[in-house]
């Protein structure tokens, strides 16, 4: 079944100002789909929207077949949709303990030791500092926190806005390789990207989205052999990416 | 008088401001407002107390003996948790009728303070159209003072709710720090959108907020009736009181606004010894000042 959909969905942070104007799309079991296009294109928003973050004006979101649409994020994440915003994404003043028992408090009693222990043990960066103030982390480690916060519930689907941003090369790297081994593992990821050359190295598929729209849908590597479409739609500061 | 004796009238005052500015603290950093209508929850909680002490002496023919050594009989701490529970549903009634709407339709901070003044003058005039503003009490039972160490004194009413200041401030401390619950308050508090893609439900947490502020905004008001007397205008006095030691301890910490309050009502105490008793309103305003200038996040606050 698929695990996300939308249908013509509209959306907007004010009534009557759209700023997701009609988006179909599907993100295919075990897919990893990432989501280009240029600065204020929309990406953030869409994804705000499919978590409950942004109001839905029209149009229809779907989880795994259900109507899930107008729901807010805490019912979403307990129906398998689990989403890492760009910035804020840990609870700072909390350890990073604390942020991983927030995350379990979904989940039956008996099975939030169990999840807690299975992060810790995924992200070692973490687990030898656990009691620490989650405030305290580098930006590697905060995102691989604010991951391993989203995938401690077992979501149906991941979705990340650049978790990427402001991070070293290195960081980078295992970000992404991270990323990789959650799709293999069977979670879809659809990942919100700036870093076109990068992004389409790990994802299968790539949607560009300009003002609001879905202006081109492929396979990431058809994509990323592509220099016309990196020139037209994923502006002058892409170059770089579109060339890779 | 002497300075230990002071000491102990400031800690009496602040022990009440303390436990009033908790629930102050608490909405203010998981609602994100200034709500001025809490004084009118500690007012309101001394007044249901006192209806509900006065129904049960009624159902028990009013013959009950004082409890010994204090000035009240069992009517008033069974009165108390029953009126708790009332103020607690005070609370949420305001909230669904006020706060809530405007928080749904996105209303700005400054709008919903000013609903929160409106609401203060509300609930004040209500108590004044029910109770008239002529001052009550829960005992008219005279108490001796008791002689205490270093030439202090004390009436066993005045330690006992010393006593059960310090029990719920360690209670709700523990909750916060310790249960799920709590955490998912300072979740809330630190990030609300964030909290709910971690799952949480921010309208049971906000629920939950407006219960425990309620029930101790109720306590903190009872106890001062018995100490003091119950007026319509007893709770909108602690206001100023009590965002100093909010602020003083720094908006959101639990164990921060028991020591704002201990300092507040220590401030007060020595102000009306070594001043005059006119000054003692003006404590609030210096201190909230002060704290403002020298250091805003307060004793316990982080950085905003
Ligand atoms: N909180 C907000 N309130 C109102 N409008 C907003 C808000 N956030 C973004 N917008 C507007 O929505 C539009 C799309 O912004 P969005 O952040 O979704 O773009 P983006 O594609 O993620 O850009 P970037 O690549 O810079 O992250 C922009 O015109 C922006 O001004
Ligand atoms: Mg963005």
């Amino acid at each position: 079944m698929t695990p996300l959909a939308t249908a013509a969905l509209v959306a907007g942070y004010e009534r009557d100002l759209p700023i997701i104007k009609g988006i179909d799309f599907t993100l295919a079991p075990g897919g990893f789909v990432a989501v280009l296009g240029p600065n204020g294109a929309g990406k953030s928003t869409f994804v705000k929207a499919i978590a409950g973050l942004v109001p839905v004006h029209s149009g229809a979101l779907s989880l795994r077949g259900a109507n899930v649409t107008g729901l807010a994020p805490h019912e979403l994440l307990r129906r398998g949709l689990a989403f890492v915003p760009q910035t804020e994404n840990i609870f700072a003043t909390m350890t990073i303990r604390e942020n991983l028992q927030l995350a379990a408090a979904v989940l039956p009693r008996p099975a939030r030791a169990g999840r807690i222990g299975a992060m810790l043990e995924m992200f070692p960066d973490l687990a030898h500092r656990s009691g620490a103030l989650a405030g305290g982390l580098s930006g590697g480690q905060r995102q691989m926190l604010a991951i391993a916060r989203a995938l401690l519930v077992k979501p149906q689907v991941l979705i990340l806005d650049e978790p990427s941003a402001g991070l070293s090369p290195k960081a980078v790297g295992q970000v992404f390789e991270t990323l990789v081994r959650i799709n293999a593992a069977g979670t879809p990821i659809l990942l919100v990207e700036q870093n076109v050359r990068a992004a389409l190295k790990v994802a299968a598929r790539a949607v560009i989205l300009v003002d609001g729209r879905l202006r081109h849908d492929a396979p990431a590597a058809e994509l990323a052999g592509d220099p016309e479409i990196g020139a037209l739609f994923l502006g002058a500061g892409h170059g770089e990416g579109a060339r890779a | 008088m002497m300075i230990p004796q002071i000491l102990l009238e400031g800690a009496l005052t602040g022990a009440l401001i303390g436990l009033g500015a908790i629930g102050l603290t608490l909405t203010y950093s998981i609602l994100r407002f200034a709500n001025f209508a809490h004084g009118e929850l500690l007012t309101w909680g001394a007044y249901l107390s006192l209806s509900v002490a006065g129904l049960i002496g009624a159902a028990t023919g009013a013959s009950l003996p004082p409890i010994d050594p204090f000035s009240f009989t069992w009517a008033l701490p069974v009165a108390g948790l029953i009126a708790m529970l009332l103020t607690a549903a005070l609370a949420l009634a305001v909230d669904a009728a006020l706060f809530g709407r405007l928080r749904g339709r996105g209303a700005s901070t400054i709008i919903v303070v000013m609903a929160s003044f409106g609401a203060s003058m509300a609930l004040r005039s209500g108590l004044e159209f029910l109770y008239t503003s002529k001052p009550a009490y829960y005992t008219t039972e005279l108490q001796i003072a008791m002689r205490l160490p270093a030439g202090m004194r004390a009436t066993p009413d005045q330690l006992l709710m010393l006593g059960l200041t310090a029990l719920v401030v360690l209670a709700v401390h523990l909750m916060l720090t310790r249960t799920g619950i709590g955490r998912a308050m300072r979740a809330v508090s630190e990030n609300p959108a964030l909290a709910g893609l971690t799952g949480i439900d921010t309208r049971k947490v906000i629920r939950v907020v407006w219960i425990l502020g309620g029930a101790l905004a109720c306590a903190a008001g009872t106890m001062s009736g018995l100490l003091v007397q119950i007026r319509p205008y007893m709770g909108f006095d602690l206001l100023l009181p009590l965002f100093a030691a909010a602020i003083l301890g720094g908006i959101g910490s639990v164990p921060g606004a028991m020591l704002g309050g201990l300092i507040v009502g220590i401030c007060e105490a020595f102000a009306v010894h070594l001043i005059g008793a006119e000054w003692r309103a003006a404590v609030g305003f210096v201190l909230i000042i002060l704290v403002l200038l020298a250091r805003p996040s307060g004793l316990f606050g982080r950085a905003a």
